[in-house]
């Protein structure tokens, strides 16, 4: 589904990735793993097209999204949870969540329907949802960039380090809601990025290694993947 | 002393009204593109003078003079849809992510091109048609007699106010403009065409400019240097109000206003340097502006 293809990207100079080339299959959890600094939020931001790459093929499909803006990734449905939340702090939960959807120009029932969707596999979403963002606690914070991402994955969810931070109860409660948004949306392809295996090891059907911006592992089409110590 | 306050008072509103339409426009344009445009004074003067245009031609045609009001509005409008995607498309959007210096360089250079480009199409003598100060005559208040059209600058600047909140607040468009101010990157991961939010930021902004150069024609005339005084008003009533603030622009133009006019009333000889003085108090004591803070919401 999405597939990047020798792709090489250099932050001021000094080459991040090289030749990363993997696929992210529908219907799959893929799981990127490596320490800090190996390249895993450049693969996701390369994707989104934040960051340009000297090298290589992103494909969507039959689509290049290498020619074009980075933000017609959402148009084409993905989704992107950053590490670091990034929410509108003087906005609701609710009015952050919206935001793709006001971007998007969606139709009123289609907003309804995919906010009523978050709302059933985050209710907690739903509890806080007129606190102002600015207010919820970092792991809370999470959940709402998740929501957010949400609203825009119609193919594919990326997700930077999503328990980097999180108190083991929430944790364990974000680990929860992949399995359940596995069963609601058994369509998605989903990319999570993470520093420890251990953390995603019941959700990730694929396990890809990457060090020093090379992938180990290449991808495998088996259900489950064997993931290797790092 | 005390019967002087009361003209005082409504010609320091005036004046803070003329000076808040470029500084609003100029406050807006850094908050979402992150550019200081110092040709941004250029296009109040270009506005005065497009409309100084439209107002003479319609007394010498003797067309319905009323028209000359629907002449003010629409040269804003003429103004902002031709420079505000040009200006913007060909040389602001390089700046962006640049040094300040190169911003500076850049719109500084802008300035200059406008500056002769409006000596070349208008000339240097001054333009001066009064028709709409005329038609609406005056009113007396406390026994002063008072120009009626000052009175109308007043309320539009106040709507401007009103108006902005508005659209940023509780409009899809103020809502996309808010995600690019908060997080550009973050507003493209999510859809926002920022490049679009960029150029209609830009011609908002050019278009409140024009519109106070405009309005500014029918009491005061427009003559060549006007651009240039213009601007380094609106820059220190957007200082003082902290940039990228809506209503510290408004509440800095009164207070630029008021030492503008306290200034003429009691030291004429200090009338250029007051607006320059309240400056420098109000950032000896608040750095960041009034209402501007390294935390506070930034549109």
């Amino acid at each position: 589904m999405l597939r990047l293809d020798k792709v090489s990207v250099s932050i001021e100079g000094v080459r991040v990735l090289r030749k990363v080339s993997c696929e992210i299959i529908a219907r799959k959890t893929t799981v990127l793993i490596g320490r800090n600094g190996a390249g895993k939020t450049t693969t996701l931001r390369a994707i989104m097209g934040l960051i340009a790459h000297d090298e290589g093929s992103i494909h969507l499909d039959a689509d290049d999204l290498g020619s074009r803006p980075a933000y017609t990734r959402a148009r084409s449905g993905i989704g992107y949870a950053p590490e670091d939340r990034r929410l509108i702090p003087e906005l609701s939960v609710e009015e952050n969540i919206r935001l793709p959807a006001l971007a998007l120009n969606l139709a009123k029932p289609e907003i309804v329907c995919r906010l009523d969707e978050i709302y059933t596999l985050l209710p907690e979403l739903h509890v806080m949802r007129s606190r102002p963002a600015g207010g919820v606690s970092g792991g809370q914070g999470k959940m709402v960039a998740l929501g957010r991402a949400l609203m825009v994955a119609r193919k594919v969810l990326l997700l930077d380090e999503p328990f980097q931070g999180l108190a083991p109860a929430l944790a364990l409660d974000y680990a929860r809601t992949l399995g359940e948004l596995r069963k609601h949306r058994p369509e998605l392809a989903l990319l999570i990025t993470e520093s420890s295996p251990a953390l995603l090891d019941r959700v990730a059907d694929r396990t890809l290694q990457i060090e020093r911006g090379e992938i180990l592992v290449p991808s495998t089409k088996d259900d489950k993947a064997h993931v290797h110590e790092v | 002393m005390s019967n002087a306050i009361i003209p005082l008072l409504l010609d320091s509103l005036a004046s803070a009204a003329l000076i808040f339409f470029a500084a609003v426009g100029l406050t807006l344009v850094f908050s979402v593109l992150r550019v200081l445009n110092v040709a941004h004074g250029s296009l109040y003067s270009i506005g005065g003078y497009v409309a100084a245009s439209a107002c003479l031609f319609i007394a010498s045609r003797q067309l319905n003079p009323y028209l000359s009001f629907a002449a003010l509005l629409f040269s804003a409008v003429f103004v902002a849809a031709i420079f505000g995607p040009l200006i913007e498309r060909s040389l602001v959007r390089w700046t962006y992510g640049k040094s300040e210096a190169v911003q500076i360089l850049i719109t500084f250079g802008l300035f200059l091109i406008l500056e002769d480009l409006q000596r070349l199409v208008f000339g240097v003598q001054s333009l001066y048609e009064d028709a709409p100060m005329r038609l609406l005559g005056t009113s007396s208040i406390g026994g002063v007699v008072y120009l009626n059209y000052q009175i109308l600058l007043v309320g539009m600047a106040v709507l401007v106010v009103v108006g902005l909140r508005l659209l940023i607040n509780h409009t899809r468009l103020g809502r996309l403009i808010t995600a690019v101010v908060t997080d550009r990157e973050m507003a493209q991961s999510i859809g926002i065409d920022t490049n679009r939010i960029f150029i209609l930021a830009f011609s908002l902004g050019v278009f409140l400019a024009a519109l106070g150069g405009a309005l500014s024609t029918p009491t005061s005339g427009i003559a060549p240097g006007l651009g240039a005084d213009t601007m380094v008003l609106a820059f220190a009533v957007a200082a003082i109000g902290g940039l990228g603030q809506i209503e510290g622009a408004a509440v800095a133009s009164l207070i630029v206003g008021l030492a503008r006019v306290l200034a003429i009333y009691l030291a004429p000889s200090l009338d250029a340097v007051a607006p320059y003085a309240a400056m420098l108090v109000v950032l000896l004591i608040r750095p960041y502006g009034l209402f501007g803070s390294v935390t506070a919401r930034r549109i």
